[in-house]
């Protein structure tokens, strides 16, 4: 646990002048950004655009996170510094294990930073307790799926012949994520979209989850919409948890 | 202590990387692995901090087997490689205290210990500036204090002074003396036989993944003498008069391309007295007379001719 501990608060120092403010600034200013150019474009029916767009825009920043967990997977596996890790009586999954607290710790730092620059434009939590816990708990389950993700990718990368470098990696898991995120109901209702992209744009994780997470937002949530949002969120926590581990194995 | 027995390590079935390496270190002493890059060094290193498995073979470091028990190895060395192997973002005190709380201390231990080694290694003034604005012999430093927030029994040390300046070469070496006679057990790795001689109890002689000589510094300066005597006169035409003179010592040989002279010289300058004395007989006039000692190359070529013949 010490180990753990120790390596966790490596990260924090290392990172507590470029991405931990990073992942403070980068919701605030996209919400800042999105609720001035789309906030009087897009109709939202009844709801008014902060409480509709503040979870597309945390899932956004959890994804920007993701790049940068590829990139310090990949720096980290190749580093002399883990090599030498791995001469010390340590648990061998304690340096992955490290790096995911510390996703967990952006993590929330990101979801009180998004949630603080909502209520100043707007956004309200209207559930009780339970909603807001249920609220942040969601978030944090999909942060830690990505994050797993994103670290075996990052490892991964590392370890291959290939060349691919986990910076350039970063850089063209960056397409597949936009996607995601643009053709979804985060920013935009559905109508929004052509028919033909319905059964995509309404069914594909990050609409499932934004919706969860709105709901919760404003107390009351589809029980369907919020099986099919925890379907995803655990089963690609099960998926990637699993990867993570298996790469981490010694030589 | 530390033993290895057969040790053979082959990567992807290309290159033998080790065949049949035996050797083994005491309890306390200091053993220097001598080679060229590529001999295996780092390779034999790496076997015995547990970060690669051999092909064959056995090895045993502090008592424990290295592929059975590599936990509790671990729990016994300090292992400190070519490069510094530091959070470069963090200060020289921020990894101090990082590597000791990996090897266990409490935080408020860690910082204790930490200051105590800053202040031996005369780090103070850069302590809390981070790794990555320090000169190599500041990384270095650091780097084996890292090694030691916890006295390791066994420390492995590969090239631990290539890159640096003379002067952190000699600091390096005064540490690894006051190590050894704490009783920390060292094996350590450079590719300069007069380090070897300097810092170790016994040296291990490795050449493409083979041991090619074994023994305490003398024993192998004996077999590959200790250097030669050379005399050059001003005038070329000279060489084979001082050749004439000489040509009874051992090992004499003229060398007319270099224009020199040279004798084998096992026992240095009282065969530098003895070829200046007959040559200054003949007054002739000397560019130089010098002792030298065999280079790296010049001991390998004798060592593994030894072995072949």
């Amino acid at each position: 646990m010490t180990a753990i501990a120790a390596l966790t608060e490596r990260i924090v120092i290392a990172t507590v002048r470029d991405d931990l403010p990073f992942a403070v600034l980068a919701p605030v200013a996209n919400f800042v950004f999105f609720n001035l150019a789309l906030g009087k474009v897009i109709d939202t029916g009844g709801m008014g655009y902060p409480q509709y767009v503040l979870p597309a825009i945390l899932i956004q920043v959890i994804f920007l996170g993701g790049l940068t967990t590829v990139d310090r997977a990949a720096r980290d596996e190749l580093s002399d510094f883990a090599d030498r890790l791995r001469t010390l009586p340590i648990s061998t999954i304690a340096p992955v294990t490290a790096r995911m607290l510390y996703c967990l710790f952006r993590g929330v730092l990101g979801l009180l930073a998004t949630i603080a620059v909502g209520y100043v434009f707007g956004f309200r939590m209207f559930g009780g307790f339970i909603y807001v816990a249920a609220f942040a708990v969601l978030a944090l389950m999909l942060t830690l799926a990505l994050s797993l993700a994103a670290d075996t990718a990052g490892v991964r990368s590392a370890a291959s012949k290939r060349g691919i470098r986990g910076g350039l990696l970063a850089h063209m898991l960056l397409v597949p994520q936009l996607l995601l995120f643009m053709l979804s109901t985060g920013m935009a209702p559905a109508d929004a979209f052509p028919d033909w992209l319905h059964p995509f744009v309404l069914y594909q994780p990050v609409s499932q989850v934004t919706e969860t997470l709105r709901g919760f937002a404003n107390g009351h949530v589809a029980v369907s919409n919020l099986a099919a949002s925890l379907a995803w969120c655990v089963g690609l926590l099960v998926v990637f948890g699993a990867l993570a581990l298996r790469v981490q194995r010694r030589p | 202590m530390i033993e290895l027995d057969g040790v053979a390590k082959a990567f992807a079935g290309t290159t033998h990387a080790l065949q049949d390496v035996s050797f083994s270190v005491p309890t306390g002493s200091v053993c220097a692995l001598l080679g060229h890059n590529g001999a295996g060094k780092t390779t034999t290193i790496k076997i015995l901090s547990t970060l690669l498995r051999p092909t064959s073979g056995r090895a045993i470091v502090a008592g424990y087997d290295v592929v059975r028990d590599p936990a509790q190895v671990r729990a016994s060395i300090g292992s400190i490689g070519q490069l510094a192997a530091l959070d470069f973002e963090l200060t020289g005190r921020q990894n101090l205290v990082l590597f000791g709380r990996l090897r266990g201390m409490r935080r408020k231990h860690a910082r204790l210990r930490a200051d105590a080694l800053i202040h031996q290694f005369e780090m103070s003034h850069a302590a809390d500036r981070p790794v990555r604005t320090y000169s190599g012999g500041m990384r270095r430093r650091i780097d084996i204090a890292a090694g030691l927030m916890v006295p390791p029994e066994v420390l492995f040390l590969d090239e631990p002074t290539t890159g640096l300046d003379p002067r952190s070469r000699r600091d390096v070496w005064g540490l690894v003396s006051s190590l050894s006679a704490q009783g920390v057990t060292i094996l350590l790795t450079t590719q300069y036989l007069e380090e070897a001689d300097v810092l170790s109890d016994s040296i291990v002689v490795l050449n493409k993944g083979r041991i090619v000589a074994d023994g305490t510094a003398e024993e192998l300066k004996r077999r590959v003498g200790l250097g030669y005597c050379t005399v050059s006169p001003v005038n070329p035409g000279d060489l084979s008069k001082i050749f004439a003179v000489v040509a009874d010592l051992d090992g004499a040989e003229a060398d007319y391309e270099a224009n020199t002279v040279s004798v084998r010289a096992p026992d240095g300058v009282a065969m530098l007295g003895e070829v200046f004395r007959r040559v200054d007989r003949l007054g002739v006039e000397l560019v130089d007379i010098a002792l030298r000692k065999p280079s790296l190359d010049e001991a390998f070529l004798h060592l593994t001719e030894s072995i072949t013949t």
